[in-house]
């Protein structure tokens, strides 16, 4: 499904991509994300197709919220048959879709007395109710615990699979945009860049898309050799060796990004060694079992180790360290900061 | 005692300030309720007899209050939704405007309205013309009462109306409800608490509205404006059997309508 959205107000959006499957919108808070999901249902005045002019009760959407907007006044089933029609199978469908999210047991209970992620898969099953063809969802992961996040998400994105039903989710959280099956980043109101999350985590359009996606790392720099084999890419006092890409030629200007995670200490990816550079240690921060290695020298960079690899190593303020990258997670963009 | 409340609650706190406080509670209050107390002793219960006329007053108040505030109810209702849900320029014209009737005394209200309304006036002209008499007459009395309960109510269900969330309304339309049925099954249902406040603010209001009837509707009498008459032509014994009455009609709604819905307050 393709969606063409406009809009001017409260933010100024121009929207253009595919929805397929599970896709996920990924852009930072306050670039109007939810007004675009909202603009698709017709909650706010917007051109776009689909469903453009069409009456928000008329549009076959369903839309969840974040903090999924459930009736406080009506039961968890009442919740999910408010969309149905008045009749004798009212509460059975109701329950047929509560069962299927797997809620049966609680259809008497009032949202308060729901966990958020129940409460999420109430609001899905009366999303459903209506049989939509476009599910909308804001945020998913905003209002679960991080316990408990992962396996409420396989459950939703299985569960929406299992209906057949195209979902757009529109997100900040990169977490999210990697279990999807299509993607796209929106910046500045426009989407830079869509398609299979391995893709586009892998090689991000812009540097703004670079940040979204986790890329910390940013060195500006200039290409110094292209082949069909791989580039080089130099700056002041470092060289890296990169994987070939279209349209690069010598002399060009570009912006080097590396993901913190994709850089080890120099021993790890053997000898000879590839872009190995000299640096030293600034500073340290444990992350839960990681720890996060902030070094300078002719640049700085963002280091992540796994612990596997912190084991036999003693790491301090002031050390000199060797680091590398692999050519194939030196991603080059040819935007200059 | 309960220490532990007392560590949970207000922990570092002196003893004698939760005194202080419940003493000062209690004094408010009293001075609050103590004129009530003159209800029971200054009641003559060995002469309790209704004046003439008080019975028709009680059948004229509780008839009349009960079709002004459905009217309130009725036209309240929208202008309510309506001052909850758009949002405009110099909206707060609107709202000071709507205060106009409520902070006017009523008194001067009654006056106000019988310029306006009254047989000389060009309003009043038209309305007599088509044979509605707008001055002593049941409708000019139901007329006042409404000036009196209106405002409050719209006061009220305003309130009750921008506290039910605006997503839960959006969220209605999107799952295929228009906006009509929006209202009845989420809006109303939502904000009934604060709805039914205002009903009971306006019945109250209705019921004793003195100010503004005495000036347009002297006849036909209803209870407050019957307590003056008694009073003035038979002294204030007169006044207690009718004043009895007055709370025993115009207080229980209200009361149970608190009640219920301060039981109800939780899903």
């Amino acid at each position: 499904m393709e969606i063409r959205y406009q809009l001017e107000k409260p933010v100024t959006l121009d929207i253009q991509m595919q929805v397929r499957d599970f896709t996920v919108l990924l852009g930072l808070s306050g670039e109007g994300k939810t007004m675009l999901l909202k603009a698709i249902a017709g909650l706010i005045p917007a051109r776009g197709h689909p469903f453009g002019g069409l009456a928000a009760e008329r549009r076959p959407i369903g839309y969840l919220p974040q903090g999924y907007a459930l009736f406080p006044h009506l039961r968890a089933w009442e919740n999910v048959a408010f969309p149905l029609p008045r009749g004798a199978g009212r509460r059975t469908q109701a329950m047929d879709l509560l069962a299927r999210v797997g809620l049966a047991d609680l259809a008497e209970r009032y949202p308060a007395a729901l966990s958020g992620g129940q409460r999420q898969r109430v609001a899905l099953a009366r999303a459903l109710a209506r049989r939509p063809e476009l599910l909308l969802l804001d945020e998913p992961t905003s209002a679960l615990d991080m316990a408990t996040r992962d396996e409420i998400l396989d459950e939703l994105i299985r569960e929406v699979h299992d209906f057949g039903v195209p979902v757009l989710a529109v997100s900040h959280d990169p977490h999210l945009a990697m279990l999807a099956d299509h993607m796209a980043v929106l910046l500045d109101g426009h989407i830079v860049q869509e398609g299979p999350p391995r893709a586009v985590f892998a090689r991000p359009a812009t540097m703004g898309a670079a940040r979204l996606l986790g890329f910390r790392n940013f060195l500006a720099g200039r290409i110094e050799e292209t082949a069909e084999t791989g580039m080089v890419v130099a700056g002041s006092g470092w060289r890296l060796r990169t994987g070939f890409q279209y349209g690069m030629h010598p002399g060009m200007s570009v912006t080097v990004a590396i993901r913190s995670e994709d850089l080890v200490p120099g021993d790890v990816l053997g000898v000879p060694a590839p872009n190995a550079l000299k640096l030293k240690v600034v500073s340290l921060r444990e992350e839960g079992v990681a720890l996060r290695v902030r070094m300078e020298g002719a640049c700085s960079l963002d280091m992540l180790l796994p612990r596997l690899q912190c084991e036999g190593r003693t790491l301090a303020p002031g050390a000199t360290l060797w680091v590398q990258v692999a050519p194939e997670h030196v991603h080059v963009m040819i935007e200059v900061q | 005692m309960s220490h532990g409340a007392a560590v949970g609650i207000g922990a570092g706190r002196q003893p004698s300030a939760r005194w202080i406080a419940t003493a000062t509670a209690a004094t408010v209050l009293t001075f609050l309720l103590a004129p009530f107390a003159a209800l029971v002793f200054a009641t003559d219960w060995h002469d309790f007899h209704f004046a003439p006329g008080d019975l028709a007053a009680i059948r004229v108040s509780l008839f009349y209050s009960a079709l002004a505030l459905a009217l309130v109810v009725l036209a309240g209702t929208p202008l309510a939704w309506w001052l909850a849900h758009y949002h405009y320029r110099g909206k707060w014209v609107v709202d000071a405007l709507l205060l106009l009737p409520l902070l006017t005394p009523p008194l001067a209200m009654g006056i106000l309205l019988s310029s306006f309304y009254g047989p000389y006036s060009p309003v009043g002209g038209l309305l007599s013309q088509a044979g509605l008499y707008l001055t002593n007459t049941a409708p000019a009395f139901v007329l006042a009462q409404i000036y009196g309960a209106m405002p409050y109510y719209v006061l009220a269900a305003r309130a009750a109306f921008e506290g039910v969330p605006e997503e839960l309304e959006q969220i209605s339309r999107t799952l295929g409800r228009n906006r009509w049925q929006t209202f009845w099954r989420v809006t109303l249902p939502l904000a009934r608490l604060g709805l039914t406040a205002g009903v009971a603010l306006a019945w109250v209001r209705a019921m004793g509205e003195f100010g503004i009837v005495l000036i347009v509707a002297y006849f036909p009498q209803g209870i407050p404006v019957k307590f003056w008459v008694n009073l003035e032509d038979m002294g204030l014994s007169a006044v207690y059997p009718l004043l009895w009455v007055f709370f025993l009609v115009a207080v229980p709604l209200p009361l149970w309508l608190g009640l219920r819905s301060r039981r109800q307050g939780m899903f």
